[in-house]
């Protein structure tokens, strides 16, 4: 039989396939013609999803702590607290995307539109892989994750700093920084999210450092 | 994510045997208490003759041992014997169900840093006290007057013993088992010289020694069952919890109180296991508190269990007794709201006062636990 914990591993997944859908609809409203209504809806209802997920999480986390008290695995359940948290942000900054695509912004007739894809898909990889990595205790691969979300980071950061010394011109310069910067976010939370499978507790978070 | 790996069939084996254990404890104090003699052990529960001493003794039994499993597993031992009637021993098993709250009443103690938090995990805590004492002040009196209890839990006795239950012959095989276990015992404590010239030339002290061996062992036993069974059945009270926070109270929470305390044997495990996850603000006051009626009821197996390695059909009744004094408690007590509140609302009240003045609630342990129930031994002796 299983026990709480797997639930837990379960709703975290859970968290990130809600996370994965909120920000493929997302990046569609972005980079194509979707209908902003439709997908308002959808959005906002998964991020709900999500949030109750996240108490969910927590909820678990205290019966298992309570039923358990003598035999607790305390950094384990911090892992669970931060992870979770993480996971629950990426929603967040699929509202705050979608929020671009409100004000009347898309990106789907520029010019740099197929690098807009391959990020879009490059991202999207990386909220998949966490979620194959929350089950295994495979040091590597996670590891693996992080030098890749670091790789993107970096990348992200490069294009923020560019437009913000206004070496592109571009349609949406605003809208654009806020894009990079929202993907930026979102990245940085799966990272932290992965660190916390593998880092020691007091390390989490902290990968620069 | 790496989790502990668990051993579910050592903790069988470790939980089957100490259960055994237990039941040969329960002999081997019936054993102790006939070999001490009629006229010592008439002078010894003569103290108890009064009523209220005995709910009294029977609070501060419970919370020196921290178990009203092991009272109550005594008591039905001793009714067992033949040398603790039934009208004594009944106040003293109500007084178990006293003692037994200040268990999830220390554990609340671990949440005073905060006061939100301490004032819920102390109400969440103290609604056992509220209750229990609720269920006294209206059961003890009735079956002290009526014996309405008593003959419910006498008709009981008859009834199973007539159906020809297996544990209750007195050639059962878990009999003939648990006797067979005493016997081997006595046998090895009689081949150690000193205890064997003690049972030749000094029986008083020698069943004293019994007494004093068996009570531990009742204790020791009890202890690893809980903690055996507790490990088995951690997913299992998890998941129980976990429903039940997601249905809110009712009947389904008194149900999985009965079965984790049932399957634990602890009312004190599934109470604490309560204090921290009320405390916590994800379970509120009032769905807790059918969850702590269902340990109530749950907890009452122990006593049943006891009687099995007794041969006097009265350990049967006392058990039944404890049995029906918690299942008619919770009858009268859940189904009206306003009564249902009423030890929830004092609960929450005495918590208030406690999360403000964090003094008064050692002062309330203190007090209900230890120092009421020492001068009313006194003052009624």
């Amino acid at each position: 039989m299983t026990d709480l914990l797997d639930s837990i591993d379960a709703k975290l997944s859970e968290m990130l396939t809600n996370s994965m859908h909120a920000y493929d609809i997302t990046m569609n409203c972005l980079l194509g013609d979707t209908n902003l209504e439709t997908v308002r809806e959808d959005l906002y209802n998964t991020d709900k999803a999500i949030n109750e997920l996240h108490r969910e999480v927590r909820r678990e986390m205290i019966i298992h702590s309570a039923v358990n008290s003598r035999n607790l695995d305390i950094p384990l359940l911090l892992s669970y607290m931060t992870m979770s948290k993480d996971i629950e942000r990426i929603g967040d900054y699929c509202k705050n995307l979608f929020e671009i695509a409100e004000t009347g912004n898309s990106f789907a007739k520029g010019d740099d539109l197929d690098t807009y894809m391959e990020l879009k898909n490059d991202i999207g990889k990386l909220i998949v892989y966490l979620q194959s990595c929350l089950n295994l205790d495979d040091e590597s691969k996670v590891q693996d994750l992080i030098t890749l979300g670091s790789s993107l980071n970096n990348d992200l950061d490069e294009k923020i700093t560019a437009l913000l010394e206004d070496k592109e011109k571009i349609q949406y310069p605003v809208a654009t920084t806020l894009f990079y910067r929202y993907l930026k976010r979102i990245v940085s939370h799966i990272v932290n999210a992965a660190t916390a499978i593998i880092m020691p507790t007091d390390q989490i978070d902290y990968l620069d450092e | 994510m790496v989790k502990m790996k668990k051993r579910p069939i050592v903790n069988i084996l470790l939980a089957t045997f100490f259960l055994y254990s237990f039941l040969v404890s329960i002999k081997l104090l019936e054993k102790g208490i006939k070999t001490l003699g009629a006229e010592y052990t008439d002078a010894l529960f003569e103290s108890v003759s009064n009523p209220f001493a005995g709910l009294l003794v029977g609070i501060l039994c419970t919370v020196l041992v921290q178990s009203s499993s092991v009272t109550t597993a005594t008591i039905v031992g001793l009714v067992g014997s033949g040398v603790l009637s039934l009208e004594y021993a009944i106040p003293m098993v109500m007084g178990a169900n006293i003692g037994t709250t200040v268990t999830n009443t220390l554990v609340s103690f671990g949440h005073v840093r905060r006061e939100q938090e301490f004032k819920r995990a102390f109400a969440a805590s103290t609604m056992h006290d509220f209750f229990n004492l609720l269920v006294v002040i209206i059961l003890f009196p009735l079956d002290l007057y009526t014996g309405l209890i008593t003959r419910m839990a006498e008709n009981g006795t008859d009834f199973i013993v007539a159906t020809g239950f297996t544990a209750t012959k007195p050639n059962s095989p878990i009999k003939a088992g648990i006797k067979w276990g005493s016997n081997n015992i006595l046998d090895g404590l009689s081949s150690i010289p000193f205890i064997g010239n003690l049972s030749e030339n000094s029986y008083r002290a020698y069943a004293v020694l019994l007494i004093i061996i068996a009570i531990t062992f009742i204790f020791l036993s009890l202890r690893n069952v809980v903690s055996n069974m507790k490990s088995l059945m951690l997913n299992q009270i998890e998941f129980g919890l976990d429903k039940a926070l997601a249905r809110g109270g009712g009947l389904f929470a008194i149900l999985i109180g009965i079965l984790i305390t049932f399957s634990v044997q602890s009312s004190s495990i599934t109470t604490s296991i309560l204090v921290p996850i009320v405390g916590s603000g994800i379970l509120s006051i009032e769905n807790a508190f059918p969850i702590t009626l269902g340990a109530n009821i749950g907890t009452t197996i122990t006593a049943v269990l006891a009687s099995f390695a007794v041969d006097d059909p009265a350990g049967l009744t006392i058990a039944l007794h404890h049995v029906f004094f918690n299942l008619i408690g919770v009858i009268i007590v859940y189904p009206v709201k306003a009564i249902r509140n009423f030890p929830v609302n004092l609960a929450k009240g005495l918590s208030v006062i406690t999360a403000k003045r964090r003094y008064i609630a050692i002062l309330y342990v203190l007090v209900t636990f230890l120092l009421i129930p020492l001068l009313g031994v006194v003052l009624f002796n």
